[in-house]
């Protein structure tokens, strides 16, 4: 295996376990890991803003195909940093309302068409469909989502939940039960958005995990095995060094 | 001056708002031209608004390190882990991989940033553990009907609950389905209009926040 | 205070080593449960399946290293199928700091089934703007990206020929970590340029998605680790996906115990105050 494959994965382990030892208690090695991951996201994402913006969209295109009319969007951008020099910051201001009032003109009729009018329509489906005779039939199948049932159901779901939310008058009456419906709705839908970060978050764990035991193979050096090692006795160093220094010292 | 501050500004977002706004409607070939040449420098300015959010970090640690103030030396590990990543990113023209084989700024991304990021949200999964044998406690009938819903779910999506519980699969596709969508889509459609109603305030300039600091 | 009382303030650091032991020990000694087929995946991959030959397929990869174990898997398997189906593949994100997870995927399963850069498929890379971008592909695709993420000129690729514009392109697939993902491929794609689209994301944001599901604005979900493990299922190819999902359900299992657990205690405790005339808590 290349050296630098086998490098690559002890300083990939030692990092991941730096991070995990946060699990035990705040600690030196987390906040270096810490740091620099802050330090090279920042530093990746400049060198990509330079390659992207710079060379591919601006220099390539103006010096190989003489598109000069880039110099308009380089200026805005030029613009934009001007908010690092306090004398002429509000030169930044020109800028930020281009990119503002051209993103609100965007947004406008897209999110109408696409959220709104969208999701109306769907949810305003017809309740009674016609069977195959040509007489009107009545689908109860839960399984089907667009059986007339559920499609009920949603219709009162999002009702409900839109007077719960929306509807600022006293919650008396008919509008007490529609909120209350709403709430029950809600509850639901925050149990299963649970249950589904449940899952994202126990995955990413099964991700790490997969990587140290990749790892922990002879082939990699046992990686994982040596560097757990090592950070462990490294947190029993620091937390007998932490120990033994007076209170409020340091 | 005043003008050029403050009213120009407002001028500018208003036109653009306005113009961007029925373009959607007007699907004239110039249109549609004058659509793709704006879009495109949008995209170009994009960048320039991406490196003002990331180097705001740049002035916070560097007071922290010219102020020696408790934890400097890990600002200067921040600096670092930066100005390398920067320098050997030029050096390799920004690529992570040339003709299959990974660069040095590749090496960085693939060992250093993808374990660190991946491994400060994968520890996230030992919180929710702790938050939910801590605080998911049936106090109310709401509170319960939740924990029914969440269990189910939990149990829905993984082949053991299927097996164990045949039913918690299906039920599991009605919840997300009906109920859990029609909640959505109640919040989606009452966000939209929040968002659109902003969208107009911003464009009539009654909203201004955007505008931010500077001298007036 | 009494045993309950004392189990509900029990030291979180056990419960860190639970999760810890439930995830490790199915990864170290895997069983291998059955996987079942949602219809939101189906939707996905049968679309994919019914694309004949040369069509186009636009695979936008709109995550970073924080959801790399769930999407990471959906990309090498929607690549695979792709190319075991000879489509014509382009591929780019959304995310900045996604860009070398995406070029990695492509490269790797590229390599894996023998297609070649430019001719087979184009990585496009990254470029900002998210919805303006959208919208500048949706127009004109060499605008948006005068040259690849290897600074080949595009419109001198063999696999671009004959595409001018997202109207060109048969089925776009979003994998999403956020909003800048399937959202804005509707919003400033889709809704205009009418391709069809279909979406990935994590187990966070996908609860959200199904409106957009159900009203046929994407036509198919691949959600979390647990939907590429059914992609996986259905391409007939094993990987990362299938292999988590015995840890995945000892996880959840454990977090199910965990909550029964904290509510039998609570109970306990309740039932003891109100015996003892101490106020409910």
């Amino acid at each position: 295996m290349p050296f630098e494959t086998v490098l690559g994965a002890w300083v990939a382990t030692g990092l991941t376990l730096f991070i995990f030892t946060f699990l035990y208690q705040d600690n030196p090695l987390f906040k270096l890991a810490e740091h620099l991951y802050v330090g090279v996201s920042v530093g990746y994402t400049i060198v990509k803003v330079y390659d992207t913006v710079i060379v591919r969209l601006l220099y390539e295109p103006m010096v190989k195909q003489g598109d000069w009319s880039l110099l308009i969007p380089l200026g805005i951008g030029m613009l934009m940093l001007a908010r690092y020099v306090p004398k002429i910051a509000w030169l930044s201001r020109i800028a930020f309302a281009f990119i503002v009032g051209v993103g609100s003109g965007l947004a406008i009729p897209r999110v109408i068409s696409s959220y709104i009018l969208k999701q109306v329509e769907d949810t305003v489906r017809p309740l009674v469909s016609l069977a195959s005779e040509g007489g009107p039939t009545f689908t109860y199948n839960l399984l089907d989502p667009a059986s007339n049932l559920n499609a009920l159901v949603l219709l009162i779901g999002v009702v409900s939940v839109l007077f719960y939310f929306f509807f600022s008058v006293e919650h008396t009456g008919p509008v007490r039960v529609a909120a209350r419906t709403g709430i029950l709705f809600l509850m639901i839908a925050f149990g299963a958005a649970f249950g589904y970060t449940v899952m994202a978050r126990m995955s990413l764990l099964i991700g790490r995990f997969t990587d140290l035991i990749e790892f922990a193979d002879p082939r990699y050096g046992r990686a994982s095995l040596w560097l757990l090692v090592a950070t462990v006795a490294t947190l029993i160093v620091s937390s007998a060094r932490r120990r033994e220094q007076p209170p409020g010292g340091g | 001056m005043i003008y050029l501050r403050r009213q120009l500004p407002l001028l500018i977002t208003f036109v653009m708002g306005v113009v961007f706004a029925g373009q959607y409607y007007v699907p004239h070939p110039r249109s549609e031209l004058m659509l793709t040449e704006v879009t495109k420098w949008l995209q170009i300015i994009g960048g320039f608004a991406l490196v003002l959010g990331v180097t705001s970090l740049f002035h916070l640690h560097a007071v922290k390190i010219r102020r020696r103030e408790p934890g400097w030396g890990y600002s200067i590990v921040l600096y670092a882990g930066m100005l390398g990543t920067i320098a050997i990113g030029l050096w390799v023209n920004g690529k992570e991989s040339v003709n299959g084989a990974m660069t040095a700024f590749g090496w960085i991304y693939s060992n250093m940033m993808v374990p660190l990021q991946g491994t400060m949200f994968a520890i996230l999964a030992f919180f929710i553990a702790s938050a939910a044998y801590r605080s998911f406690r049936a106090r109310s009938r709401e509170a319960a009907l939740l924990l029914i819903a969440a269990i189910i779910v939990m149990m829905g999506r993984v082949p053991l609950g299927e097996m164990l519980l045949p039913v918690s699969g299906d039920l599991t596709q009605w919840i997300l389905n009906v109920l859990n969508t029609s909640v959505r889509r109640a919040i989606l459609i009452g966000v939209s209009l929040g968002a659109v109603a902003l969208s107009l305030k911003i464009i009539f300039g009654i909203e201004r926040a955007y505008l931010g600091g500077g001298r007036e | 205070m009494t045993f309950a009382e004392r189990m509900l303030h029990i030291d979180r650091r056990i419960i860190f080593l639970v999760i810890a032991v439930c995830t490790l020990l199915p990864l170290l000694y895997p069983v291998g449960l059955a996987i079942k087929v949602s219809p939101e995946v189906r939707g996905v991959h049968d679309y994919l399946e019914s694309l004949p030959e040369g069509s186009v397929f636009l695979l936008s990869m709109d995550f970073d290293p924080a959801s790399k174990p769930e999407l990471h898997p959906q990309a090498v398997a929607l690549l695979r199928h792709a190319f075991k189906k000879n489509l014509r593949v382009i591929g780019m994100t959304l995310w900045v700091t996604g860009t070398g997870l995406a070029d990695l995927v492509f490269s790797q399963v590229a390599q894996e089934m023998g297609k070649v850069n430019g001719k087979d498929y184009a990585f496009l890379g990254w470029s900002p703007g998210v919805g303006a971008l959208i919208i500048t592909m949706g127009q004109d695709l060499y605008k948006a990206f005068p040259s690849d993420y290897y600074n080949q000129p595009t419109r001198e690729l063999a696999v671009l020929k004959g595409i001018q514009s997202l109207r060109d392109v048969n089925y776009v697939v979003s994998l999403a970590a956020g909003t800048a993902g399937i959202e804005s491929w509707y919003v400033f794609g889709k809704d205009k340029y009418k391709f069809e689209l279909g979406g990935g994301c994590t187990g966070v944001i996908a609860p959200g998605l199904y409106p957009l599901l159900r009203s046929g604005q994407i036509n198919g979900l691949i959600g979390g680790l647990r939907g590429a493990a059914e992609y996986e299922a259905l391409i007939g190819r094993k990987g990362r996906a299938v292999a988590g999902m015995d840890a995945q359900s000892a996880t959840h299992f454990a977090i199910i115990m965990l909550v029964i657990l904290c509510n039998v205690f609570y109970l306990f405790t309740r039932t003891s105050r109100g015996q003892s005339g101490q106020p409910r808590g």
